[in-house]
């Protein structure tokens, strides 16, 4: 074929394609979804494969997306970091020539439900002896409710480095509390203050207005809306200093970004974006290889003819008996619970060329016996030349349909394998993202936006090549067309 | 040309090499795997041994190494791990064949004896399968036909729709989601579809019907779309026949040109293709099976994954893939059966 005809040809395809309505939706997914595979690390970050394997412990476990909030009557604190940016620190020397440094957060509370706790993360200093540590105070002011004080002392206690400061569960947080109750008249009763100690639900108390009784702020806390102040002081003695730079202050919200996360605090947008990568790798690679072995192999056979066309057909019909799930199941067990992302590839590919061959042999039959190929062979074109140049291309259009038609398949098969929990645990996929979702009990516990999503992805991108396919077929096969 | 039984034959025989190659495979695959875990199960049987030996005999004159070295023989040759690796790939192969899978080390439906556990998911599945199957079926067919009559009609546009959607969705997937609305938010149906162990008879009866809606609601959504869209290719490609010109210009009422007429005449493809598309779904109503935890194959695979239960994994590719080869050869002795024309296999006719 020559470049003129070509360009020729591919325009009359582009303008017959073009009033295909599904095959123009098809198109516009899958530019969407190249576009979101390639730029994974910059819609998120490039380290979240690394990360996936790992608890993300700044992140709430099992929290809905923000935007749900808006869904629901009651409204719960989303989650918010702090980092060392955000954080303006203060450097300062007391009296006695201690370094003192210090931040304040002011939060913004307008919800129904308050945060699950608030957690500082990497506070480094290079103390050496817990006589040295650096020493933390913690306080938070709240906005002005008549008649009670609003500054809240939380603690004062000297930090190690690197430790993680939950304040929710914090005994000394818990007893301040409730010695700040009672500085403001709280009624406590003493038994249950034992409990309190223990079990108190610090967060919803400090986010809460005050009422005479503590047990009417635990059962029916009213919320104190308003601006807070989260004040910190770290003290460092002479020669201490304090690294701030890897610290994170958390606001542990009930809702975390754009699609929750999941049981192990995982952000599962991050999860979907990079998901793409492998449902589109492993789609493509699996269908391009799957019909180019088919159709040469469906070819050769009809071209070889006799015994050899007979052999390869048993062989094809062998293939096709063989139950794909089981054997890769199987297979999946041998490799030790996990099959790689490569040999995967290579499975689907080994049960995916049976049924192209088969058609391509029979459409291979019939154009071996037009005119052109007898004059062909007539001018001594040798067989090669034959099969490529004169049975292969006629085959091109069904090879194309094809390989969008049998994208799905394979994106299926990789997330029934990874669902089942035999994926290759070094990628992100949305099977396994849905397996984890259901070993955590996701459907059972309504957690909708750990189950929802990765499987509408896996739909969208099936739904994209069968689209395209199924466009492709009408537009290259016009005999074909039906009404 | 081949004769129908000779083809038949030629089937049966194609069925029974592959079953033999892939209980060849899992069997060449398990022994190597069973090595590992057998070695390591003997070295604890036998430590146990000598301890409660020790403490029986305190100061016996035995020698520990002697001890534990005579045992370990005697489980190894027990086991026949002493045999060559063919020898033994072999054993298990024919093991396999006659349904002798070995034991599971948990106990799994009251047993550990794989086969028998296998035998009590079995029906199961198959009960949920059939049921489901049936009734796709019958609404693909009747929405199928009904599209092909009025081609480009509102309906036939949103089955072709359906089908496309369905086709691209995992069918394991769209349990979770039926869970999640008619189990966890709207409770209707149970979240678990384990029959309750309590109940017998009538009671059973109506506990398993109940449980088993979930499931076959999800396997009949996701089948139908598919099953009607091919319905109607194929019919839309009868309804141009001069046949159905001719029945129609003799004035047969329509009703029985396209059921008596058409219909008939597109069965054998028709049938054909379910039978294919009821093996190929089969993988995805297993899995969607484990979703509900209706106790079938389905069930025991994901267990057996979680638990690393290899004689499970062995047993049930084996009986899976007799019953993809049972399925495979009724599909063709149907269409031989419906299609009077076809006396001899599709290979033979190219």
């Amino acid at each position: 074929m020559r470049w003129v005809d070509m360009k020729d040809s591919l325009k009359n395809f582009w303008n017959d394609f073009r009033r295909e309505k599904s095959g123009m939706v098809g198109l516009f997914l899958l530019v969407l979804l190249i576009f979101t595979a390639v730029a994974a690390p910059l819609i998120t970050s490039p380290d979240i494969p690394q990360r996936w394997k790992h608890y993300w412990l700044e992140n709430p476990q099992n929290a809905p997306p923000t935007w749900s909030n808006y869904l629901s009557s009651v409204r719960k604190a989303p989650n918010v970091v702090y980092t060392y940016k955000d954080l303006h620190i203060k450097e300062s020397k007391d009296a006695s020539g201690n370094t003192v440094y210090s931040f304040e957060i002011p939060y913004k509370y307008d919800y129904q439900v308050p945060v699950k706790d608030i957690v500082i993360f990497n506070l480094a200093s290079n103390a050496s002896s817990p006589n040295d540590a650096p020493y933390i105070s913690i306080v938070l002011k709240r906005p002005v409710q008549d008649g009670y004080s609003s500054v809240v002392p939380l603690m004062n206690e000297t930090v190690s480095s690197n430790a993680t400061i939950q304040l929710s569960t914090n005994p000394q947080v818990r007893m301040n509390v409730l010695r700040w109750l009672k500085q403001n008249n709280v009624h406590v009763d003493p038994v249950l203050e034992f409990q309190l100690r223990a079990t108190m639900d610090t967060m919803t108390i400090l986010f809460s207005q005050i009422q005479p009784d503590i047990q009417d702020m635990i059962t029916n806390p009213k919320p104190l809306h308003g601006t807070y102040t989260l004040l910190v002081n770290v003290t460092a003695k002479p020669g201490i200093s304090v690294d701030f730079s890897n610290i994170k202050v958390v606001f542990m919200g009930r809702t975390c970004g754009l699609m929750g996360t999941d049981d192990r605090g995982r952000d599962i947008w991050a999860g979907l974006v990079w998901g793409s990568r492998v449902s589109l790798t492993i789609g493509l690679a699996v269908a391009v290889l799957s019909v180019l072995i088919g159709i040469l192999y469906g070819v050769t056979s009809a071209y070889l003819g006799g015994w050899k066309d007979e052999f390869m057909q048993r062989f094809n019909e062998f293939m096709a008996s063989i139950p794909t799930l089981p054997i890769l199941i199987l297979l999946g067990v041998y490799f030790g619970g996990h099959i790689m992302l490569w040999q995967l590839v290579l499975l689907l590919v080994a049960f995916g060329w049976v049924g192209i061959a088969k058609v391509a042999r029979s459409m291979a039959l019939q154009i071996k016996e037009q005119t052109y190929i007898e004059a062909a062979k007539a001018l001594g074109a040798g067989t090669g030349r034959i099969v490529f140049k004169h049975i292969v291309p006629q085959l091109l259009p069904y090879a194309f349909a094809q390989i969008a038609l049998g994208v799905p398949g394979a994106i299926l098969s990789e997330a029934s394998l990874s669902f089942l929990g035999l994926g290759d645990p070094s990628k992100v996929t949305w099977g396994q993202m849905l397996n984890e979702a259901q070993r955590a009990g996701a459907a059972v516990n309504g957690y909708w936006w750990e189950v929802i999503p990765p499987g509408l992805a896996i739909t969208l991108v099936g739904l994209t090549f069968v689209l395209l396919g199924v466009a492709l077929d009408k537009v290259l096969n016009p005999r074909l067309r039906r009404i | 040309m081949m004769g129908f039984g000779k083809y038949l034959l030629y089937r049966l025989f194609n069925a029974a090499l592959i079953l033999f190659f892939v209980v060849l495979l899992t069997s060449t695959l398990f022994v190597k795997l069973a090595d590992v875990t057998l070695q390591s199960q003997i070295q604890e049987t036998v430590q146990a041994e000598w301890n409660a030996y020790a403490q029986h005999h305190p100061g016996g004159h035995v020698n520990q190494s002697e001890f534990i070295k005579k045992r370990t023989q005697y489980w190894i040759e027990y086991y026949g791990l002493n045999k060559p690796y063919r020898t033994r790939v072999w054993e298990t192969t024919i093991k396999t064949l006659k349904f002798d899978f070995g034991q599971t080390r948990q106990t799994i439906f009251g047993t550990r004896d794989a086969a028998k556990i296998i035998k009590v998911a079995l029906p199961r599945t198959i009960l949920l399968f059939t049921t489901a199957q049936i009734i796709v079926i019958l609404i693909g067919i009747l929405l199928g036909v009904k599209c092909a009559q009025k081609p480009g009609s509102t309906l036939d546009r949103a089955i072709s729709i359906l089908a496309m959607v369905t086709a691209s969705l995992p069918m394991w997937w769209f349990g979770m989601v039926m869970i999640l609305i008619f189990a966890f938010k709207l409770g209707w149906f149970p979240v678990n579809s384990f029959p309750d162990p309590n109940l017998t008879g009538l009671a059973h009866v109506k506990d398993v019907l109940w449980r088993m809606v979930l499931p076959v609601v999800t396997i009949v959504t996701v089948l139908f779309g598919g099953w009607a869209w091919t319905t109607r290719n194929i019919m839309i490609g009868t309804m141009q026949e001069d046949f159905i010109m001719a029945a129609r210009a003799k004035g047969v009422p329509e009703r029985k040109v396209i059921y008596g007429h058409a219909l008939r005449a597109a069965a054998p493809p028709i049938v054909t293709m379910t039978i294919f598309s009821l093996l190929s779904s089969f993988g995805g109503a297993i899995i969607t099976e484990a979703v509900f935890n209706w106790p079938g194959m389905g069930r025991l695979y994901w267990i057996a994954l979680q638990q690393n239960e290899t004689t499970l994994i062995v047993g049930l590719t084996y009986i899976s893939t007799l019953l993809y080869l049972i399925g495979m050869i009724l599909a063709d002795l149907t269409y031989a059966l419906l299609d009077p024309r076809v006396k001899v296999g599709a290979s033979a006719s190219m």
